[in-house]
């Protein structure tokens, strides 16, 4: 009954989407081009069912400048009565035409078409004049061999099927290149989100799902055969799954900054509240388990109940996918991105579906393999409750982290470390005939123990460095270049962007998106940024940041104006104030890999 | 059977009914554009200056009061041109009872200035230019196309948002009430 109510509450929020469906400039008119030769350009419109594009409006340019195309032999269109123009010729479904390429002065070995367009839909709406780019490269562009041809290479805003890598070319962003799946047909594109899911399972975010998993597996204890385990372990990733899936299909319908809802301080807070109610129940401060009487009672009952343990599973499965959201925030983007500019739910919701799939095969792994992956009933077990009590405070710690000021964090951290020290028997005697095990234990605790005594320390004494508690004992040394914080010129609104993209003179400009509720922003700002490597590369560029955590409308104009869903988001621009939109970082990037995207820009 | 179940339910099932709230109030106190409050977005419309054919900056203020019909169009939009003719029959129908149109071109002023007086528009035209679309985007026009037209009452309120063609029976019965 529960569930039926949070599902309506949740499609409730997906039913805001009342008016009539027009899709995006970009997407009723898919531009693409290509080098046909060293002298002509093949460009290519998908123009969508129930629209038309205008034949004299078309307006091809080249930067630089020295390039420009023919535009007289642009095929003919078909005609249309327009009682103030007389006839106008209008192209419709699948264009493609040539532009011949004319060079005058220095040939150069790439350069961007912009092409502007206009176009309308049956339904009676036009859209303004529209500007779509393609940077075309000419991988062997030599005057001498101009006629060559077949050897120039591409790369083309999204809506392109993507190149194969061209060589020296940029790599592609993730978010780009999950843009690109979306063009393939639909049960490749399930099964690449599916197998994308299967290397998501890989990094560390499915991590705090084994322990909720866990906790729901263990109380079996021996009775839990392989199918029952699988079973629930399916119920488990069911419920992740279709959580995904509506978040596709929301995407899909809504086109809002989902994730930013997610993140939002009151979801935060929640979901930290019940992690810490499930670690208090691992410590044992209320049973998991029902006194022996009752549960004999009950399991003689067990048919009734079955369903609803399903249900519970399955809503837990629900939950965790909301919690480990942020953690895949990258790809997520990527796809909610895409997803919501195509307007289309069903093939979003499956998408996101078939991702959540991949996810889960480790979880069903575990769930299958029953005993084996599972600790035995004992008081083996209850160890392990208890680190998984830690395991999910941590967590609970790390979902409020950009909630807490940094004092607040550490205490809280600290407070964790020794308590977690305490239930390791840190501090009991040890007696003389103890086995290795009770040695080694004894060992992390007092480990633990001393990391959370040097950050309570720490945080007492005024640091406010997780990763370097005690900085602050070791008096006013001469601060390293590298440790101070990275300097933003602040935007708040387009004008001021492009007056501070302006005032580049020459240099590549990054452009930040941040909030205050922002996990991923506080993580490339404490890891990333403060990397001497990164750092170098920095001072090379203009450094703009947006706070968006106040959300007003001219933030909001911004991130729409990036087709951002919200923070986590860093976009750069080259030297001529051009976006570069292959190099988008959406999500956390390591120092190296985000040097080596600097180092892309800064080419 | 055991307690982790019925308790994960609750548990469970409270978290997923609060976070479901959280968006909801979320997007309630955040996204405007959602749920446009129809005095907030008349207020926009009103606070907007733009310049007339005669490159005077008129406020949209001047109009409050009346029952106003703003209208983006441009003259390269065919659908656009198609309902202007009907805009003009009712402003000199109901102009002398309060009705104001407003027209406000997405477009550059040499052929709106043309086609205004070819057709013999007989009501104030804006012109935007490219930018006016901000201005569009601002007061609900989510996808950025043309036509699109707002109908507001004497109090300010948006009453009525309409994207793409605008029938002149729909127009007139949008009108009515409001005189």
């Amino acid at each position: 009954m529960r569930l039926v109510v949070s599902f309506l509450l949740l499609f409730s929020c997906a039913a805001w989407a009342g008016e009539p469906e027009l899709l995006e400039p970009d997407k009723a008119f898919r531009f693409s081009a290509r080098m046909i030769d060293a002298n002509r350009v093949e460009v290519r419109y998908q123009i969508a069912p129930g629209y038309y594009m205008y034949r004299d409006k078309f307006r091809f340019s080249a930067e630089p400048a020295s390039l420009s195309f023919d535009v007289t032999q642009l095929p003919p269109g078909k005609i249309k009565k327009d009682e103030f123009f007389g006839e106008v010729q209008i192209y419709r479904g699948d264009m493609r035409f040539v532009l011949p390429l004319a060079v005058a002065g220095e040939p150069v070995p790439r350069f961007t078409l912009n092409a502007v367009s206009q176009g309308c839909a049956d339904i009676g709406v036009c859209y303004p004049p529209h500007e779509q780019k393609a940077e075309l490269r000419l991988a062997a562009f030599s005057p001498a061999i101009s006629g060559a041809g077949g050897l120039s290479f591409l790369r083309s805003s999204p809506g392109t099927p993507p190149p194969a890598a061209a060589p020296g070319g940029r790599p592609q962003s993730e978010h780009t290149l999950i843009a690109e799946l979306f063009t393939g047909e639909f049960w490749v594109l399930m099964a690449s989100f599916f197998g994308f899911g299967l290397l998501l399972a890989l990094t560390p975010c499915v991590f705090p799902m084994i322990p909720i998993l866990t906790g729901i597996l263990v109380p079996h204890g021996e009775r839990l055969t392989r199918a029952r385990g699988f079973a629930l372990s399916l119920a488990y990733v069911s419920g992740m799954a279709i959580t995904y899936a509506l978040a596709g299909v929301a995407a899909g319908l809504l086109g809002a900054m989902l994730s930013s809802a997610l993140q939002n301080p009151w979801v935060l807070s929640g979901f930290a509240a019940v992690f810490v109610l499930l670690a208090l129940s691992m410590f044992g401060f209320y049973e998991l388990q029902l006194p022996g009487a009752l549960q004999g009672r009950l399991s003689a009952a067990a048919g009734r109940l079955h369903g609803g343990h399903f249900a519970s599973v399955f809503v837990m499965g629900a939950l965790s996918a909301l919690i480990v959201s942020p953690c895949v925030a990258a790809p997520l983007a990527g796809a909610l991105l895409y997803i919501s500019q195509s307007g289309d739910g069903v093939l979003g919701g499956s998408a996101l579906f078939a991702m959540a799939l991949g996810m889960g095969v480790p979880l069903l792994v575990v769930g299958a393999s029953a005993g084996a992956l599972l600790p035995k009933a004992g008081p083996w077990m209850e160890t392990v409750k208890r680190f998984f009590g830690v395991v999910l405070l941590g967590v609970a710690i790390y979902l409020v982290s950009p909630l807490l000021p940094a004092a607040l964090h550490m205490l809280a951290w600290s407070v964790l470390l020794i308590i977690f020290a305490v239930f390791l028997h840190a501090i009991d005697p040890l007696p003389h005939d103890a086995p290795g095990h009770r040695r080694l234990f004894k060992g992390i605790g007092v480990i633990a123990l001393l990391a959370g005594a040097a950050l309570l320390a720490g945080a007492l004494s005024g640091g406010r460095d997780l990763l370097q508690p005690l900085a602050g004992l070791q008096g006013s040394a001469a601060p390293g270049a590298a440790s101070t914080p990275l300097r933003f010129q602040r935007v708040s609104n387009l004008s001021q962007l492009e007056a501070a993209i302006g005032a580049a003179q020459g240099k590549p400009v990054l452009l930040d998106f941040y909030a205050d509720w922002c996990i991923t922003c506080k993580e490339m700002e404490a890891f990333t940024f403060t990397d001497g490597a990164v750092r170098r590369r920095l001072d090379q560029m203009v450094t703009l940041q947006v706070d968006v955590t106040a959300n007003l409308d001219e933030q909001k104009a911004l991130l729409r104006r990036f087709a951002l869903f919200g923070p986590p988001g860093i976009v750069f621009f080259d030297r001529q104030g051009n976006e570069i939109k292959d190099l988008r970082v959406i999500g956390f990037q390591s120092a190296a890999k985000f040097a080596a995207t600097l180092d892309l820009v800064l080419r | 059977m055991t307690g982790l179940p019925r308790r994960a339910l609750l548990i469970g099932s409270l978290a997923v009914l609060f976070a479901g709230a959280s968006l909801l109030f979320y997007q309630w106190r955040t996204d405007g554009d959602r749920l446009p409050d129809p005095e907030a977005v008349g207020n926009r419309v009103f606070a907007a200056t733009l310049k007339g054919l005669d490159d005077r900056p008129e406020t949209l203020e001047q109009w409050r009061g009346k029952v106003l019909v703003v209208n983006f169009w441009a003259t390269w939009c065919a659908p656009c041109r198609e309902e202007i003719p009907g805009f003009i029959k009712f402003q000199a129908q109901y102009g002398a009872r309060g009705v104001q149109f407003v027209g406000i071109a997405i477009d550059q002023k040499e052929p709106v200035g043309v086609y205004a007086k070819d057709i013999g528009i007989n009501y104030p035209v804006l012109v935007g230019g490219l930018e006016g679309m901000d201005f569009a985007r601002q007061v609900g026009n989510r996808r950025g196309v043309l036509p699109f037209t707002l109908v507001l009452d004497r109090g300010g309120r948006v009453v009525a948002t309409e994207t793409g063609l605008l029938k002149p029976e729909k127009l007139e019965s949008l009108l009515k009430p409001l005189l």
